[in-house]
């Protein structure tokens, strides 16, 4: 296995001091495609705020062998359309920690920025304004910037969320692309399993209710006795369209597994 | 209704005052901009409150002293460190588990509260309390100018050389954190930049035409649709027509300063406003 990126040694995440989970061991890699899933307010969030090193551990420790860039895309929401930057102005920021205080972005900047809206297929709307711009076109601008700074870990929260099927499909296909050819490690949360099968290498699951956090590859993560850890109940794994789709079950899945249950 | 020729001998008169309303009108003008796109609106107007707090309790303390003769840089120095705190304490240093409006509110109203108290205990100061309120512009030192000029000069340089950082701390928090910026020392720095540019442009024009400053030109440069960059310049015109205007209609129809400059304020949002009714 290559040098980690960026790992979490038994850590307890939360906010001011208090734990909201414990015992989290999670470890990044070069190449590397995590997805974090849990229910809403299970703590995904915390767990990346806290691998991401804006939320300091409450115990254990945050390790990062060198300091790496870091791409980031925010839950879309959180994000005010009602400021009037260009999508241009938007995607540059990702290149303001690379700049520091005091220097201009130059043509190597604009240069990077236009390669990044190239690379998730909006360069056409570099002048449109960001806060017109529809759910799905400010998710890609949002990837874009990040992007831009060229980073070595992209994080992502929810990309596909509030998506319609078609959209979320196209942002999931957009960042298993990233990776051709050798891109960042990426770890992308999201409430809905489903989002994640279709990319993910390796998933967590994240349940701050019932203390729960286990990660591992996608194929030992997909066993049943992982899957009802995380659901609290029985789970078939149905596949349909080279997809994979997860359904909670009402009553124990005996015999589910010879109908293409695992 | 004074005539022009009337106008023109008493330059004497206008030539500080109507100074030192231009550039605070261009100045909080433009920091308006963050001001309205943060949604801070009323963090500027509890500032606004606490700064002439800071005044109220130097002449106070004044009087209490005995001291005759006004102390200008000390009144201002008060009233700065009151700005100043109130600013890092409500914009960038908020605590995060009170509602921003409940502090917000609780910081204007106290502060309100307690200027008309303090004001109720002045026995000579008490009849520039109008002018300190609700604006006067009529009588600025040259010492008010220069303190205006001095914070409109280090403001701007801020923003100049810092412009990418606070932008986006301001816009998106969040990611500007993850990826390395430190985004409560560039919240800091935007707000020590509005609070002391509070303070000696309150003194000058009163209370109520700076808050209107920091609101009313922003909110008319962004209705008109203006990218981030302009906006900037578009909303330090708009302040500096409304200062300057506000002053002359104000001096050629009798009409109290302040509130006339207010009143201009909010014509210029007009068209923005309507052209975007119109849009639908």
């Amino acid at each position: 296995m290559s040098e980690p990126l960026v790992a979490l040694e038994d850590a307890a995440v939360g906010y001011n001091g208090r734990s909201i989970l414990s015992g989290v061991r999670l470890t990044v890699a070069a190449g590397d495609f995590l997805g974090v899933v849990g229910p809403n307010g299970g703590g995904k969030t915390t767990v990346l705020r806290t691998l991401l090193g804006t939320l300091p551990p409450v115990a254990g420790r945050l390790y990062r062998p060198h300091p790496i860039r870091i791409g980031y895309v925010p839950q879309r929401e959180q994000v005010d359309g009602i400021w009037p930057f260009g999508v241009e102005e938007v995607v540059l920021m990702g290149r303001v920690p690379r700049l520091g205080p005091l220097r201009r972005p130059g043509a190597a900047d604009r240069e990077a920025v236009l390669r990044a809206l190239g690379r998730v297929g909006i360069r056409d709307l570099a002048g449109a304004r960001y806060g017109e711009l529809s759910g799905g076109q400010r998710q890609r601008a949002l990837i874009a910037r990040a992007l831009a700074a060229e980073p070595e870990l992209l994080a992502l929260d929810e990309p596909a969320s509030g998506m319609d099927p078609g959209a979320e499909l196209a942002t999931m296909e957009l960042l298993a692309g990233l990776q051709e050819g050798g891109g960042p490690a990426i770890v992308m949360v999201s409430h809905r399993i489903e989002s994640v099968l279709a990319v993910a290498r390796s998933i967590a699951f994240v349940d701050r209710e019932r203390g729960l956090f286990r990660v591992g590859p996608k194929a030992e993560m997909l066993r049943p006795d992982a899957l009802e850890a995380l659901y609290g109940r029985p789970v078939r794994v149905r596949e349909e369209g080279g997809r994979s789709f997860v359904v909670p079950l009402d009553r124990p899945a005996s015999g589910a597994a010879g109908e293409g249950g695992r | 209704m004074t005539s022009l020729a009337g106008f023109l001998e008493a330059r004497e008169i206008w030539e500080i005052p109507l100074a030192a309303s231009i550039v605070s009108g261009a100045l909080l003008g433009a920091l308006g901009v963050y001001v309205v796109l943060r949604r801070t609106v009323f963090v500027s107007a509890a500032l606004t409150q606490l700064s002439t707090l800071g005044l109220v309790a130097t002449l106070l303390v004044e009087e209490a002293l005995h001291v005759e003769a006004e102390h200008l840089s000390e009144q201002l120095a008060v009233a700065m460190a009151f700005s100043v705190v109130g600013a890092l304490l409500l914009g960038a240093f908020r605590p995060r588990r009170v509602p921003a409006e409940a502090t917000v509110g609780a910081a204007w109203v106290v502060a309100s509260a307690l200027v008309v108290l303090g004001a109720s205990r002045l026995v000579h100061a008490a009849h520039d309390l109008g002018g300190i309120v609700f604006g006067n512009a009529v009588a600025v030192p040259v010492a008010d100018l220069v303190a205006i000029a001095v914070v409109a000069a280090v403001a701007t340089g801020v923003h100049l050389l810092f412009a990418k950082e606070l932008a986006f701390a301001s816009f998106d928090p969040e990611t500007a954190g993850a990826l390395g910026l430190r985004v409560r020392l560039w919240d800091a720095v935007l707000f020590l930049t509005l609070g002391i540019a509070i303070p000696p442009t309150a003194r000058a024009l009163g209370a109520l035409p700076v808050f209107a400053f920091l609101t009313l030109p922003a909110t008319a440069a962004l209705l008109l649709r203006a990218g981030f960059r302009t906006a900037f310049a578009l909303a330090a015109a708009f302040g500096i027509v409304a200062a300057a205007g506000g002053y002359v209609v104000s001096w050629f129809w009798e009409t109290p300063t302040g509130a006339t400059m207010v009143a201009l304020a909010a014509l210029l949002a007009v068209p923005g406003a309507a052209w975007r009714f119109a849009r639908g």
